[in-house]
């Protein structure tokens, strides 16, 4: 009999809602013993969203973002920008015990393990996806997800981002692409480094068929069930104490 | 105000930016794209290098890690070491 892990499947919320999600669900694991859980969601409005560790200036075009209308939030996890584009990208989330025997205790086996399960998903897509540490996962030699874990509350946390079928021109008018990263590389070149699932497969995809790929791969790689839940009523009550904190410009600004 | 970049081997960057007055860290900002658990510690490695003479910096870094229980994942201590002497050298 497989363990039966929590599925929170595809709640379409804005940045602060959807950080608030993943801190809450962290926050309340060991406190009311509730199920691990994954999480598929979506951003609406659509957002970028940068590491604990990264300066906003550095990373963000803030007047694109205010012009486009897209959100920008700090996480709670360290790594990189991200684009979360309403109409073409899935973000999910982890939260299991730090001591759970499914879960190595070091923290590459732990990126390893868990986005192995990411890639084995794609694998079933078609596509030659592989984890490329630090905290990649690659479609052939282009990134197609990146990957932030932190460990707090006796809990992993690890969300990441799936590029379906992102507006890549768009994800490069919002973020900044740092001087030293592009050093004797036009912008092109570093475009070309990221690749979404649509692109790779030269065709359409929806979000359906990505989400049935991704949930095969963590039942599989994980050797559990998945089972439909919501949020608790104390999971509910932390959301809206955290929304504050990761809507404030004290926590965006913070670096 | 003195600041450099730096691109880890493997692929994170870190970024500082300091200002030095009179030989002393009078202020100090870190940032990047690497993980440290906990996060908030990176705070506390901010408050122990102010104040620092900055031919001292070295060693408070290497204090700093000592005895803590802090995982560095995508960076090493060097490297909080190496960007703020190109800082200091820029």
């Amino acid at each position: 009999m497989n363990e039966t892990w929590r599925l929170i499947d595809m709640r379409i919320e804005d940045a602060p809602t959807q950080m608030s999600i993943d801190e809450a669900i962290a926050k309340a694991r060991l406190k009311e013993n509730n199920p691990n859980t994954i999480r598929l969601y979506r951003w609406n409005p659509s957002a970028v969203s940068i590491g604990y560790f990264q300066s906003i200036e550095k990373e963000v075009n803030i007047q694109s973002c205010k012009d486009l209308g897209v959100d920008i939030i700090r996480r709670i996890t360290g790594g990189g920008a991200v684009y979360h584009d309403y109409n073409g990208e899935i973000t999910y989330s982890l939260v299991a015990p730090v001591n759970h025997p499914k879960i190595p205790a070091d923290i590459l086996d732990s990126y390893s393990k868990i986005c192995g399960a990411i890639a084995n998903g794609l694998k079933g897509l078609g596509i030659d996806a592989a984890f490329k540490p630090v905290n990649d996962i690659v479609a052939g030699k282009q990134k197609i997800s990146g990957n932030a874990q932190t460990r707090r509350y006796g809990v992993v946390l690890q969300h990441g981002t799936i590029l379906v079928d992102s507006d890549i021109e768009t994800m490069f008018k919002v973020l900044r692409v740092s001087d030293i990263k592009i050093s004797d590389k036009m912008l092109k070149a570093v475009q070309d480094r990221v690749t979404n699932l649509r692109r790779y497969l030269d065709r359409d995809i929806t979000f359906e068929e990505t989400k049935e790929a991704l949930l095969d791969g963590f039942e599989k790689t994980f050797e559990i069930s998945l089972e439909p839940g919501e949020l608790t009523t104390y999971e509910e009550e932390l959301v809206n104490e955290l929304f504050e904190k990761y809507s404030s410009e004290d926590w965006v600004f913070q670096r | 105000m003195k600041k450099a970049e730096y691109k880890i081997p493997g692929g994170k960057l870190i970024a500082v930016e300091l200002k030095i007055s009179k030989n002393i860290i009078e202020y100090v900002k870190i940032s990047g794209d690497f993980f440290m658990h906990p996060e908030e510690s990176i705070l506390d490695l901010e408050k122990q290098l102010k104040g620092v003479k900055t031919e001292d910096f070295p060693r408070y870094i290497d204090e700093f890690f000592v005895d803590r229980d802090i995982i560095l994942y995508g960076i090493n201590p060097k490297d909080f070491k190496q960007v703020i002497k190109m800082a200091l050298d820029n």
